[in-house]
Order: C-alpha cells, then structure tokens, then sequence
C-alpha cells in the first residue's frame, strides 16, 4: 500500500481488510494518484488512474448533458474480476476511487465498505492544507541530466 | 496540479500535448515512448478509433528520475485535436500543469491552428488558469515539408506566439524538436513548483 497523504492510510487499510478488494486506488478527479493498494509498479497505477479517472469524467458529462443528476458510482462486472468507481467527496476537494474484486467478495460488501471508507476519509481529512517548500531553485541541471539520460544523450 | 508525497519524495506533474487534428500530438508521444527505456516508462494507452485518431487521448507515464531528493514523474497526455471533440479535450486538460500546443506547419493548416490555440485559451480559462502565468511551449511540427508548403518558425510565430512564448521547430517523426520541447515544458512546470515554493 502506498499514500501520498498520510491521513488516508488508515481508513484505506481499514477498507482493504474489510471489503478484501484485489486492487485500490484513489485519484484526483483530474487522474493523479493520491493511493493505491495491490498495483506491482508505480507506472502502471499511473495509467490505471488516468483511465479510471477518464471514465468517470465522461460518464459526468452524459449526465450533465442529459440533465440527470451526477453519476456516483459506476461498477463494470467481468466474468472473473469488476470493477467499481466512485465519487469521493471531500471537504475541500473530490477525489474517485477504483476498485478491483473478484470472487473473494461481493459488489454489496464493497459498496458498503466503500461508503464507510469514504465517511472515514471525510472525517480525516485537514481542513487547512499544510504548504512546504518543494524544489531547490538549482534544480535545472539536474532535470537537463535526467531528460539527457532518459532520450539517450 | 502537481501532486507532492513529502513522505517519499515524489513529485507528480501532468503535461498536454495540444493542438489541431494531425498535427503531430500522437507522434511525439510514440517517439518518446521509443526512445526512452522501458525502466522509465509506463505502458502507452491510446483511446482511438479505428483509424488511429485520438479518440479521448494517448497517456504515456514518464520517470524523470530525482530531482532536487524527489523521484519525478511525468504524465503526458495528448488531446483529440478535431474541433468536435471539444468536451473530451476539457476533460482531458483538468488539473494538468503544463501544455506543449502542436502546430502544423503547413500554410494550409494556418487557421486551424490559430482556430485550436483559441480553443485552448477558452478551455483554460473556464478552468481558472491564468493563462499570461500558465506553462505552455509552441512546437512547429512538420518542418521537414518541402518549404514551399509550410511556414518558417518567424511566420509561425508572427501569428501564433503572440505571448512570447518559447518555440521549437520539429519533425515529431525523425524526433527532431520533440526532446527540446519536452525539456523546455518540464523546465517551465517544475520553475512555477519551485517559484511557488510551497505545495500542499
């Protein structure tokens, strides 16, 4: 399990042991992982949140053009595994969240899990956002080196 | 917006390859993915249609390695460029951090460019972005044409770089420019991150 958020740990594990999903993960709505659980390479869940975050964004938008009131949640059912997405509405902000099941568990324990993960994120979540410095102002040559070596030059 | 995880130090930043239809968006995605090595790289998913048209988009996640003590990751998207899939393309551009906007070079695609890059202010705008602060780089695609059927980079930039910004010619096949326009839209992404100086 990996959280870019410490606060989301808890309620995540929680979920995890209760609904026993294969897969977990929580996006920003604009596809940026922000949790996962289960993915082997960091790269993959990158590419799995942004898909995941594409379907809920169009599905929204169907609804907005038909004038329905928003989708909350979408679930795909497979032959061995599904998978459910879903809005998670946070005090300042909306995340999604994908879930990955197979036969271990059930669409209903998940759904219920879920709503509970999501009541226990809300709760959890900082009302103020804490601000930290991030990149030295020198960083330029060591983001030349890197592209250099990434293109081979 | 970028993501932060202080706790492992890593640093997520997304950049949209914009621009009209055929213009080269698609193609620099596939050279860059070709070029770089699979260790640093994710899986490319492309959401096109039969034909090979970008649908919804091409995403391709790049490891840029550390920077500044944090491990740094791109995420490259490209958009649809037809004018009719203006709905995807706002979906596509929510939270992103930087765009590269691909021009096509040829005279005959003048307005559709200019058509394009207004299409592209419209859309940031009714995000809130601030579009005179907001990192975006110009690429002059297709500069290998013959030259009696494109324009010169100082044509280009005559009608379309009304806001000085930087501006590369390129051949997205053979991959030249797509490196420096790759480099020059990374530069400006991590500058704002570093200029802002604090992230949540």
């Amino acid at each position: 399990m990996r959280t870019i958020e410490g606060w989301v740990e808890a309620p995540l594990r929680t979920f995890v042991d209760d609904a026993s999903p294969e897969l977990t993960l929580l996006m920003t709505s604009a596809g940026q992982v922000i949790a996962q659980h289960g993915f082997a390479r960091a790269l993959d869940v990158m590419s799995a949140a942004a898909l995941g975050a594409g379907i809920m964004a169009s599905s929204q938008e169907i609804a907005v053009l038909m004038g329905w009131p928003e989708f909350r949640v979408l679930v795909h059912q497979g032959s061995a595994r599904s998978h459910f997405l879903a809005q998670i509405t946070l005090p300042t902000t909306r995340w999604v969240g994908l879930v990955v099941f197979g036969a271990d568990t059930k669409l209903g324990v998940v759904q219920y899990f879920f709503d509970r993960l999501v009541e226990q994120l809300a709760t959890a979540a900082p009302q103020v956002t804490e601000r930290r410095e991030v990149l030295a102002a020198d960083f330029e040559h060591e983001l030349n080196a890197s592209l250099r070596s990434l293109f081979g030059r | 917006m970028s993501l932060v995880n202080f706790t492992t130090r890593e640093i997520t930043c997304k950049i949209v390859y914009y621009g009209p239809g055929r213009s080269g968006k698609t193609t620099n995605l596939h050279y860059i993915y070709g070029r770089v090595p699979e260790s640093r790289r994710g899986r490319m998913v492309s959401l096109a249609t039969q034909t090979d048209r970008t649908l919804f988009f091409d995403f391709l996640p790049l490891d840029l390695g550390v920077i500044s003590g944090f491990t740094t990751r791109f995420q490259l998207y490209t958009v649809p460029g037809q004018v009719y899939y203006n709905a995807t393309r706002k979906l596509v551009l929510q939270g992103t951090d930087g765009v590269v906007f691909v021009a096509d070079s040829q005279a005959r695609r003048q307005d559709d460019n200019l058509e394009s890059l207004q299409n592209l202010q419209q859309n940031l705008l009714q995000q809130g972005a601030d579009v005179r602060q907001f990192p975006v780089v110009l690429q002059y695609n297709k500069q290998d044409l013959p030259r009696d059927l494109i324009l010169t980079t100082e044509e280009l930039d005559d009608t379309l770089n009304f806001r000085d910004l930087k501006s590369f010619p390129a051949d997205a096949i053979r991959g030249t420019g797509v490196f420096e326009t790759l480099r020059s839209v990374s530069e400006l992404v991590l500058k704002r991150l570093a200029a802002g100086g604090t992230v949540g």
